[in-house]
Formats: C-alpha cells, structure tokens, sequence
C-alpha cells in the first residue's frame, strides 16, 4: 500500500528531471538555426530551465534525509492507526 | 566540436533524464542513484556547456555576422572587384579564413578580445531587436592597429614596405598605433558602402 503513495524525491526527481529535459529539448532546437536570437533562446530559455531543474535536484538531494525522516513518520501514524 | 556530435550528447542526455523521470523509483538502489545524479546533474552541465561553445563557434562565422539584414552591404562588400577595399583584398585572396571573414578583423587579439566580442554581440542583438541600430553604423572605437598587426607584424611587405619604412618613425607609430593603418592616404578604402552601387563585384567560380 506504502508504494503506492507518491515519494517526495521521487516527485522532486521527475519534476527536476522534466525541466531538464525540457531545457536540453530548447537547447538542441537551437542548435539547429544558425541566428543570433537562436543563442538568446540558448541561454535564456534552455540554459535557464537547465539551471533552475539542477538546482532542485540538486536541493532534493540535499533533502533526502529530511523526507525520508516524514515519510518514516507518516508511515508510523498510518500504523498506529 | 561538430554540431552533429553535440546534438547526440543532448539527445543521450533528454534519453537519460527521460529514464529517471519516467522510473523514478529507479533512485532506491545505489545504481540508480549513479544514474539520476549522472542524468540530471553530470550530463546536462556536459552538455549545456557543448552546446555554449557550439554557439560561440558559430557566432564568429560570415553567414553569422549576416543573418542581420543591417550588415547586408558589409558582406557584399567583400565581393567586391577592387584591391583597394581593404577587406575585399583580404576576404578574396583568402588572407583571412572566408568563413571567419568578419570574426578574423573585428576581433580584439587581447587576452579577453573574444569574450569582449561576444558581449559586443550581445549589445548588436539588443541594438538589432530592443533600441534599433544608429545608421550608419560605427566601430565602438577606432580600428586599432593591434589587428592588422596581429598577421602583419614581421611580414615582409610590411616590415619592408617603402612607404612603412620612409623613416623610422613611421614604424613606431605604426606599431604604437599612433599612426593609423587606415590614415588617408594609406589602406583607406574599408566597406565604403555607400559606393557599392558604382563598383565591380568578383564572381567566386565554383
């Protein structure tokens, strides 16, 4: 039953990792337009969204500790429940 | 590196990141955990950073520089049939790389020249697209000597040339970019586009 419920880093992974992909997906669309604005969307499109999913995967791997220690303790109510 | 080689590292990289999002549950084994921090983390800087100086390379091409129609008559201006337009003479003998034609002369040769340039091209697109461009269109500074010295200096026509060598001075300021490479008088002739309506153009034969 516990499997089914949804684990915060797993949900901060996919959320970090679909910014990822959605910032590499800009990125290689530019690569493919030999411009100037082509670079601007490099950098201020991709390379954001690039930046901001690191960071949060980054910061989910500095939380791990914390959400596991909350989902120890949901799992401890729904027990004694 | 090659625009082909970079796109398949993007494209490893959105497989990779795609795996971990679609099985997050992957990250509960120590293997998985490898892979997550090598997709979301590793792979993606790897290839932001592939895909930065793919731009970067790109940016110092001709077609580059021409892609705005404002610089239009500067790139017909290379083509045209007279040794006496400076980066006709350069551009056509192929004493600079044609497909670096512009990057090659508009380059700093300083230790931060190609960072400053690529600046410089971030003020041409917020002047192309934000505030409009000033017409006609000019140098932040004057050409500086530093440029043309960059291949020059040592040459023989130039370290022999008569005219550099009427007296010692002349060297010096050359040198010291005290004197102008493009004085009146001396290799004065540069786009000249307000004339490129009354000169001969060079067919390239293919």
């Amino acid at each position: 039953m516990m499997e089914n419920q949804i684990n915060p880093i797993h949900s901060r992974l996919r959320l970090a990792g679909t910014l990822i992909m959605v910032g590499l997906v800009v990125q290689a669309l530019s690569l493919l337009w030999n411009h100037p604005l082509s670079f601007i969307a490099f950098v201020s499109i991709g390379g954001l969204l690039l930046a901001i999913g690191v960071i949060l995967y980054l910061f989910a791997l500095l939380n791990i500790p914390a959400a596991q220690a909350e989902q120890e303790s949901a799992k401890g109510q729904k027990l004694q429940s | 590196m090659p625009t082909f080689l970079v796109l398949a590292v993007l494209v490893i990289t959105i497989v990779l990141a795609g795996l971990v999002v679609a099985r997050p549950t992957l990250t509960v084994v120590r293997g998985g955990k490898m892979l997550a921090f090598l997709a979301l983390f590793i792979f993606p800087v790897f290839a932001g950073l592939l895909g930065l100086e793919n731009h970067v390379e790109r940016s110092k091409q001709t077609s580059f520089c021409l892609t705005c129609h404002i610089m239009g008559q500067y790139g017909k201006s290379l083509y045209v049939d007279d040794s006496s337009y400076i980066p006709a003479a350069h551009f056509q003998n192929a004493r600079i790389p044609r497909d670096q034609a512009c990057y090659t002369c508009h380059t700093d040769y300083t230790i931060f020249g190609g960072f400053n340039s690529k600046l410089k091209g971030l003020h041409h697109i917020y002047a192309q697209y934000i505030t409009k461009p000033q017409q006609p269109i000019k140098l932040y500074h004057p050409y500086n000597n530093r440029e043309c010295l960059h291949c020059h200096e040592g040459s023989r026509s130039f370290e022999q040339g008569a005219l550099h060598t009427a007296d010692a001075q002349t060297m010096a300021d050359i040198k010291s970019n005290k004197l102008s490479c493009m004085s009146s008088g001396c290799h004065d002739t540069i786009h000249n586009v307000k004339d490129l309506d009354h000169v001969k153009y060079w067919k390239p034969v293919q």
